[in-house]
């Protein structure tokens, strides 16, 4: 059995802070019994701080800030920020000029919201199903394996940041390229569609080794 | 080698002589123990030090020095409780130590001599319990008559199904109860356990909860459960106070790794911000700190209506933030009802959030980070 390494300053009964102001405006008896069970639970127990990136604003969404993390670097977040700010303001600018070019019956069609485009195009590039390296008898195998949501996520955001970073002309800015990714994203089509394409057939074409997982 | 000796016996260990066996040899040996081999508490390291009768003419000594004491302080000794026996003593004996263990004390024998566990073997050198050779008997016994009830609850449950009555689920309160912690099942059982060993028990614990009818069996699970007070997060709320203009304000003092800050919440106000005497734009350029400061009042839906002025020392940019939030939003319980503030702490605003900078460590480059490994 392994003993953690990990720890934190908290105890480990303090539970984890809901910062949704809707949440609590729920009357008592709309919950379910799991939802009463917790909030009881919550009575008792102590609860942790909210950490720094987290608001009840209707601004702070807990992907943005995830998405803006991973963009960090030497941990300049002011930067990061400004960049994540840009790229939505490009996506923005971007689709109002489709909007106003295009004819009256497709303009309800094009969606505006950079939020909604961010969110559609980071769940269209999540991989369903992984590679996972398994050693037997001294060959590695690579085994297909079935994907947890959080890893999904970081898959699909690592591979945009990647891509907005290597495969870039040496002029264009950070922005410019992470909204012409995300909006080529939101239609389904550009490189980190096709890379997820491509996991999904090499895991189809090692099917035979899935029986290696135990897990 | 003096000083040597010297040093080690600064350390705090213990010297004992002993006897090396055989009848011939007649010198004895001085062994030297450090308090870190020690063992602390549990009894079972050998036969008994503490004999039972001996622990008796501990008690009637006690007993006696606290009548003789509440003679000498002048009070009734029918009702001379342990409290007073400490102030007695600290008032007679004044030590300037600073290790409260080390000053002089006077408590009932069974808090001062640990218990320690009866020898467990006859006569003819044959131990009493079954399970004895399995080093921790007291620990497995508990962990078959864990079992044995958990059957039984099974059984139970058939006899039930069987008879076609559907189980009634009574969810009992989880919230209210914790489990033993493992140095408490250690002193229940007056045995050294392991992680492993309290896990598992636990575990049994638990699955013994979960079934239905395992209200059969709630007394024996009570044995290992404890009650954690709810009342524990009732802080008293200051009441508003009143400036020269009639204006109703209330003050909260907040921290964050380093910073200290202390904010002043006014009712009435427009929503402008200063912080040190600067307007928060100023004093804060970046957005994400800004949010921070108005994160409580966006959370009781209170943006325009108060005025703030805080001050902050200490910690960077945004510990500070983080200490004016923590400041503003225990400012802001004085305006709020009660449920309001429940609601505040729930998400979060109320705590005081405890993670510092970690320490650098010997033999590490960081706190977490090591040294580049090479080879030769």
């Amino acid at each position: 059995r392994l003993t953690q390494v990990r720890w934190s300053r908290y105890n480990p009964s303090f539970l984890e802070p809901e910062v949704n102001k809707e949440l609590y405006q729920k009357p008592w008896e709309e919950l379910s019994e799991e939802e009463k069970e917790k909030l009881e639970l919550k009575a008792v127990r102590p609860i942790k701080a909210a950490p720094p990136t987290v608001s009840s604003s209707v601004f702070s969404d807990p992907m943005i800030s995830k998405f803006t993390n991973m963009m960090m670097k030497d941990g300049n977040k002011v930067l990061a920020r400004s960049l994540m700010a840009q790229t939505l303001e490009a996506i923005k600018r971007k689709q109002l000029e489709k909007y106003h070019k295009a004819p009256e019956d497709e303009k309800e069609t094009i969606e505006c919201n950079p939020y909604v485009i961010f969110h559609q195009a980071l769940k269209n590039c999540q991989p369903i199903i992984g590679l996972s390296s398994i050693t037997r008898g001294g060959k590695t195998y690579q085994v297909p394996v079935p994907l947890k949501d959080n890893r999904r996520r970081f898959l699909a955001m690592k591979w945009l940041i990647t891509e907005c970073r290597e495969n870039k002309h040496r002029r264009t800015l950070m922005p410019e390229k992470l909204s012409q990714e995300l909006l080529q994203a939101f239609n389904n089509e550009g490189p980190i569609i096709k890379k997820k394409h491509v996991l999904h057939k090499t895991a189809e074409a090692n099917r035979a080794y899935a029986h290696f997982r135990w897990w | 080698m003096a000083a040597a000796v010297g040093r080690v016996l600064r350390l705090g260990g213990r010297w004992s002589a002993a006897v090396p066996g055989g009848p011939r040899a007649q010198t004895l040996r001085l062994i030297y123990t450090t308090t870190a081999v020690q063992r602390k508490n549990v009894g079972a390291s050998g036969p008994e030090k503490y004999t039972e009768e001996f622990i008796k003419k501990q008690i009637e000594e006690f007993n006696l020095g606290k009548r003789h004491l509440a003679n000498m302080m002048g009070e009734d000794p029918e009702t001379f409780t342990q409290e007073d026996i400490d102030r007695a003593i600290a008032y007679l004996f004044p030590s300037g130590l600073f290790d409260k263990q080390a000053r002089p004390m006077m408590k009932h024998p069974t808090e001062i001599f640990p218990e320690q566990r009866k020898i467990q073997w006859g006569e003819d050198g044959r131990p009493f319990h079954f399970l004895f050779y399995t080093g921790k008997q007291s620990y497995y016994s508990l962990m078959h008559e864990t079992y044995e009830k958990l059957l039984n609850v099974e059984k139970y449950q058939d006899q039930l199904t069987a008879q076609d009555f559907s189980p009634h689920k009574e969810k009992r309160n989880l919230a209210g109860s914790r489990w033993l912690t493992k140095i408490e099942l250690e002193e229940m059982l007056l045995e050294k356990l392991s992680d492993n060993d309290y896990s598992r028990f636990i575990q049994l614990l638990e699955k013994l909860m979960t079934l239905s009818c395992g209200d059969i069996q709630d007394k024996y699970i009570q044995k290992f459960s404890k009650e954690v007070p709810a009342q524990l997060q009732k802080v008293a709320i200051e009441p508003l106070q009143y400036d020269e203009r009639g204006v109703a304000f209330s003050t909260g003092k907040g921290a964050r790794k380093t910073a200290r800050a202390t904010a002043v919440v006014y009712d009435n106000g427009t929503g402008r911000i200063t912080v040190n005497g600067i307007d928060v734009l100023h004093y804060f350029p970046v957005l994400q700190d800004r949010e921070q400061l108005l994160f409580p009042f966006q959370f009781l839906n209170r943006i325009g209506k108060h005025d703030m002025v805080c001050t902050v020392s200490g910690g960077g940019r945004s510990a500070q933030a983080g200490a004016i939030r923590l400041a503003s939003a225990k400012a802001l319980r004085s305006f709020v009802t009660e449920k309001e503030v429940e609601f505040m702490r729930q998400a979060g605003l109320l705590t005081l959030d405890p993670r510092v900078k970690e320490r650098k460590k010997p033999g590490q480059e960081g706190a977490r980070r090591k040294f580049t490994w090479k080879k030769r």
